[in-house]
């Protein structure tokens, strides 16, 4: 899975949000080292939508402009779910090595 | 907001219609001081994606590219073909008659044969009924014309002492001389071909202009009706090739883009217009990855005062017969996309329902 795809999903993950939503919360969930842009978001919700782990919610109008919420399907929440715990297990072994290389620092 | 609904036009009208008014409130609000051209880029690259439907297929892009690349290469070829039209006429006898005495004047030419067209089928003019046999299977007989002139007999002077004074009345008349080349063969001789004999073949290229001669001699005469040395005259490529063929090529791979995108969105989840895309790409292809590592390798062998024309570089007209049948597997699967209208996009957007 692709950052930009875990980080979406990830953002999507404590409740249904709208595009420039999921572009706010991907930059704050990243601390700004990812920054999405709309031709990304977009190409990323349609394959995500597809593959069946991300769906429409609702829509609603602010200030005359359209917001579409996004929401994770069940399958979204499992695929986020597994690949958070395949970082984990990668981040756990390599802190494991790096205290084992470098105690004093570990 | 006018600036991104025009760049929205890159995205298919379903998609617009669809998802337009959604996507500009997003740039809008998101709107980053300072980098329109990188949002204006990341538009017109997933548009151009989302033009190609299947957004859970990874190699969709692929099979597109590929598909608009051989476009465009074909494209450029016949562009740089109409640009051939702007070249100027073969030499006439005149002209011809007037630099074998510039070039060869110790050597009596009894054989004088001007080219019909800067572009023959079997030396002759192309005629329109020349056009099945050139589809197949004498495409590779369709060449650039080439004025001949001819000497025979006994040669005023040993043959690699006639190249050296050609050579040297080359560059005295202002023409660019390039490095020799020298073949040999053996053949054999005697009433009964019992003798083997080494014959070889001296060649040099000089360009003047949009001009090119070459000069061409054969030592030993094993045959009395061979000649000792050859004069060619050709056209070189006219500066109009390279930017036609470079317009062409782009407005080919561009519309090719957009013909695939169109097929690939009305298609997806069926096979047949699938296997014609395959069908296609591998005749034409096939024999385009052959010849253009060939023809790269063979220009790299020797000097060229003029490259190949563009389509050599593709094997056409040679293996034309491929590139007839890759299309007509490709009108095939178009059609075959036609055959079911209506909207396939499969977008998460309000309505319209994943579809399995």
């Amino acid at each position: 899975m692709r950052e930009p795809t875990f980080l979406i999903l990830t953002a999507l993950a404590d409740g249904p949000r709208h595009g420039y939503g999921i572009l706010q919360e991907v930059e704050t969930v990243s601390k700004g080292q990812v920054r999405l842009l709309p031709g990304t978001l977009y190409t990323a919700l349609d394959r995500l939508a597809a593959e069946g782990l991300v769906a429409h919610e609702r829509d609603e109008r602010v200030d005359g402009r359209l917001r579409r919420y996004y929401r994770l399907t069940p399958d979204g929440l499992a695929a986020l779910d597994a690949e958070a715990a395949r970082l984990h297990q990668l981040a756990t072994a390599a802190r494991a090595r790096l205290r084992a290389y470098r105690p004093a620092t570990g | 907001m006018t600036r991104y609904r025009w760049l929205l036009r890159a995205y298919p009208r379903a998609y617009r219609s669809a998802r337009g008014e959604e996507l500009v409130g997003v740039l809008l609000d998101a709107a980053p001081a300072g980098r329109p051209i990188r949002v204006a880029a990341n538009l017109v690259r997933h548009g151009l994606r989302a033009r190609l439907g299947r957004p859970a297929s990874r190699s969709v892009v692929t099979w597109a590219a590929l598909t608009a690349v051989i476009c465009g290469l074909f494209s450029a070829a016949a562009a740089t073909r109409l640009a051939w039209e702007t070249a100027r006429p073969m030499p006439d006898r005149a002209e011809t008659v007037a630099l074998l005495a510039e070039v060869a004047p110790e050597h009596s030419f009894t054989d004088i044969q001007v080219a019909p067209a800067l572009f023959t089928f079997y030396s002759q003019k192309v005629t329109r009924g020349d056009l099945p046999m050139i589809l197949f299977p004498d495409g590779g007989e369709y060449e650039q014309g080439a004025g001949t002139a001819n000497a025979y007999g006994a040669p005023p002077m040993p043959v690699t002492e006639a190249v050296t004074r050609a050579e040297e009345r080359l560059r005295d008349s202002g023409w660019r001389v390039y490095p020799r080349l020298a073949d040999g063969y053996e053949s054999c001789t005697g009433k009964y071909c019992t003798d083997m004999v080494t014959i070889t073949t001296v060649s040099v290229e000089a360009r003047r202009g949009d001009t090119i001669l070459g000069v061409t001699t054969t030592d030993p005469l094993i045959e009395p009706g061979w000649p000792y040395l050859t004069v060619t005259l050709r056209r070189a490529t006219p500066p109009a090739a390279l930017p036609a063929g470079v317009a062409g090529g782009l407005l080919g791979a561009a519309l090719a883009w957009l013909l695939f995108g169109w097929a690939s969105r009305r298609s997806e989840g069926r096979d047949g217009p699938t296997i014609c895309l395959g069908v296609t790409l591998l005749l034409w292809w096939g024999p385009t990855a052959l010849a253009l590592p060939a023809m790269v390798s063979h220009h790299r062998g020797e000097p060229h005062p003029s490259w190949h024309p563009f389509w050599e570089w593709l094997a056409q007209p040679a293996l034309s017969f491929l590139a007839v049948a890759g299309a007509l597997s490709a009108l095939l699967g178009l059609g075959l996309a036609m055959r079911r209208p209506g909207d396939t996009l499969r977008y998460a957007s309000p309505g319209r329902a994943l579809r399995g």
